[in-house]
């Protein structure tokens, strides 16, 4: 399995939801997928690409393009090909499907992207906050035009 | 005449307070008596016990609390200075914010401060707790530790070395001799 034939698979297979397919090496390939069809794709590659696990889940905020890019970087552990998936979100409402019913792990990390950048998942199953406090569940701090930084409010500084 | 009804309300007051009184016995409490020892000699030789028993709570909070577990064992033998790591707020004197103070660790710092039996200080350990260090501008870092607890010593440094936070030890028994530490009201 290398990395053209897993682009023209899943080329083939999802010709509406996969676009700007990028062979960066023979190791790491990239796509953009539809925030729809993010559970299908996922699933077809686990049963059929042998992806068989999913090493990260981000989000990257683009506040020029007035976007969010959900971002899975999924991986095997048969092969050495890192696959980069991105879906791209609105940012004023931003809903994605979440993909824990096909890679478990991705539980904490989208309970994590949802206290920082506000991401819905559909049916997670206990999306809440998980390191911040709950109050701060609507500041969302890590999107670009978060202002609630304490701005030189120290009174100790070294 | 407003005196005596003055003396008598008094004296209503303390048989509300204790049912039990017994007539001709004076009863008082345990805060009177800490409050009219502040005002004697004895006061001094109270401190010094204390100034020499200053167990401090291994809470640590970050890398500085790596340095307070190292200050606490052999090497440095703080317990000739009677300065002892304890396991439990309920038997330390002295509490160590050793780290950077988040938004959501600060309700469980306040629970481990108010769980610590008086008299009891508070040292500002690294620069993290003192003014936010490197995580200064961070969304979660709770500034100006000091509107929260009493600090006493603040130990600047990232992070300070055993011998910075022995020599902050020594100066609270400084402040407590002095009789100027904010962990007790005189």
């Amino acid at each position: 399995m290398d990395a053209k034939k897993i682009i023209d698979s899943i080329s083939t297979e999802f010709p509406d939801s996969i676009s700007n397919t990028l062979i960066d090496s023979d190791i790491r390939i990239s796509a953009y997928v539809s925030a729809s069809d993010v559970v299908n794709v996922c699933k077809y590659l686990k049963d059929n690409l042998q992806f068989d696990h999913l090493s990260c889940e981000s989000v990257v905020d683009y506040i020029d393009r007035d976007e969010l890019e959900n971002v899975y970087h999924i991986a095997s552990y048969i092969h050495p090909v890192v696959l980069t998936l991105k879906a791209i979100l609105p940012r004023d409402n931003p809903e994605i499907e979440s993909i824990v019913e096909v890679y478990w792990n991705a539980n904490w990390y989208e309970r994590e992207n949802y206290e920082l950048f506000g991401v819905k998942y559909i049916n997670h199953p206990d999306l809440r906050h998980l390191v911040l406090p709950e109050e701060m569940l609507g500041e969302w701090p890590l999107r670009k035009d978060y202002e609630g930084f304490p701005q030189n409010t120290a009174k100790n500084l070294v | 005449m407003g005196e005596v009804n003055q003396k008598e309300k008094k004296v209503d007051l303390r048989k509300a307070q204790s049912p039990e009184s017994i007539p001709g016995v004076m009863t008082t409490t345990s805060n009177a008596i800490s409050d009219f020892l502040k005002k004697t000699p004895a006061q001094d030789f109270i401190n010094w016990g204390r100034k020499n028993s200053l167990w401090f709570m291994t809470q640590p909070m970050g890398c500085c609390g790596v340095e307070m577990i190292a200050t606490g064992c052999a090497h440095y033998d703080t317990d000739r200075f009677g300065i002892i790591p304890r396991n439990s707020p309920r038997q330390a004197d002295v509490m160590v914010i050793s780290g950077y103070v988040t938004k959501k660790y600060l309700p469980a710092l306040k629970k481990l401060w108010d769980q610590m039996a008086s008299p009891k200080w508070i040292l500002a350990m690294g620069d993290c707790s003192i003014s936010g260090g490197p995580f200064y501008q961070s969304y979660s870092t709770v500034q100006n530790i000091e509107e929260i607890f009493p600090i006493d010593v603040y130990i600047p440094g990232c992070p300070p070395r055993p011998e910075a936070l022995l020599e902050g030890f020594i100066q609270l028994q400084k402040k407590i001799e002095a009789k100027k530490d904010k962990g007790s009201e005189y």
